[in-house]
């Protein structure tokens, strides 16, 4: 167990969802990240147990991906909370812009939500009486960003930082640069004094140094083969997509895998025959116990 | 770290008639305070969950 100040706490969710951290003071109720839109009733759930009924004044998402802010929609309506976004994706949100958005191109859903306001590199966020910095955090996502107390030394990474690697490198499945934006996110990191970290996967952990070495070993393993990440990018959404729906048909897949645009990116980055790429990996998948395959139905573990 | 791992399975749907996960078998309160339990209080978690599981199951 890792301690953390009494103002913040984490709901540690899965992957489909992606942790929640919730914030109190005596000015308001704050949610860093709300989670996948089929959990948002729990999220909603999560944040009256932790509120004490009080329920939730203030939003604020690292970056816009289904799992991070699926229920974005739900909360809003329940509580007609403050909502902030990374500054770079206000336009794509007010126009709802499916081109720029990212729901569509990963396969994953997302309910249509509002903002009241934006967060940027270099804010200052007051978060249960604590003042959290805003930082850049490129690489997963190009608009993704990370808050750092350095009051109490812990660090919010989102997806730029697990303990064991961190998110798809999503701008290089179509043409644009992630690796070396990851590499200074990671060289940013080092520079910072951090207790624990709180990622947006998995538990919250405080060996920082070791996290940096493998997440650093992974961005030279993925830079030497970009391949490498396309292969990473279609297992995780083909994962993701089955974590959703719990089972669908082989040729459902074969579907979407043509329809999203990361998706197909990342299959034709691995071979030219898509239905056969996906296929294999079903195969794998299943091999190593995530999947099950019966007849033509694909299965979660 | 002696901490167990969380029994969360992304299902994350609360059964109104029962109060638990559908995935994972804890209550609203076991799933909020998960990350600030410690490893022994974890553990108490997942017996529990372990003997709810036999309980729906049955």
């Amino acid at each position: 167990m890792i301690a953390l100040p009494t103002s913040m706490r984490v709901f540690e969710r899965g992957w489909l969802s992606s942790n929640n951290v919730f914030f109190t003071d005596d000015h308001r109720t704050a949610l860093v990240d709300s989670g996948y839109a089929t959990h948002a009733q729990q999220t909603h759930a999560l944040v009256m147990q932790a509120s004490g009924g009080r329920g939730l004044d203030l939003l604020v998402n690292t970056h816009l991906h289904s799992d991070h802010c699926g229920g974005n929609a739900l909360l809003q309506t329940a509580f007609g909370c403050e909502t902030r976004i990374p500054v770079s994706e206000a336009r794509a949100v007010e126009a709802w812009d499916e081109d720029a958005l990212t729901f569509s191109a990963t396969g994953q859903t997302c309910e249509r939500f509002g903002f009241t306001g934006t967060i940027s590199p270099g804010d200052t966020l007051r978060l249960g009486a604590l003042d959290w910095s805003v930082l850049g955090a490129p690489g997963h996502d190009p608009h993704s960003l990370m808050l750092y107390c350095a009051e109490e030394r812990v660090l919010i990474s989102a997806d730029a930082l697990w303990e064991n690697g961190f998110g798809v490198i999503f701008p290089e499945l179509e043409g644009d640069s992630g690796f070396a934006e990851q590499r200074a996110v990671l060289d940013l990191i080092a520079t910072l004094d951090v207790r624990v970290v709180i990622p947006g996967h998995g538990a919250p952990f405080s060996d920082i140094a070791k996290a940096l070495d493998i997440a650093s070993s992974r961005i030279d393993y993925l830079r030497a083969d970009p391949v490498r990440n396309a292969k990473n990018a279609l297992k995780v959404l083909i994962v993701f997509k089955l974590m959703e729906l719990r089972s669908m048909r082989v040729e459902a897949l074969l579907t979407l895998v043509d329809q999203a645009r990361a998706m197909r990116a990342a299959a034709d980055m691995l071979s030219s025959d898509r239905p056969a790429i996906v296929r294999q990996y079903l195969g794998e998948l299943e091999k190593s116990g995530v999947l099950t395959l019966t007849g033509d139905v694909i299965g979660i573990v | 770290m002696d901490d167990a791992p969380s029994p969360c399975v992304d299902v994350c749907r609360m059964n109104a008639a029962t109060g638990w996960c559908e995935g994972c078998f804890r209550t609203i309160d076991e799933i909020a305070a998960w990350s600030s339990a410690d490893a022994a209080e974890k553990r108490d978690v997942l017996r529990r969950v372990e003997a709810r599981k036999k309980e729906a199951l049955a």
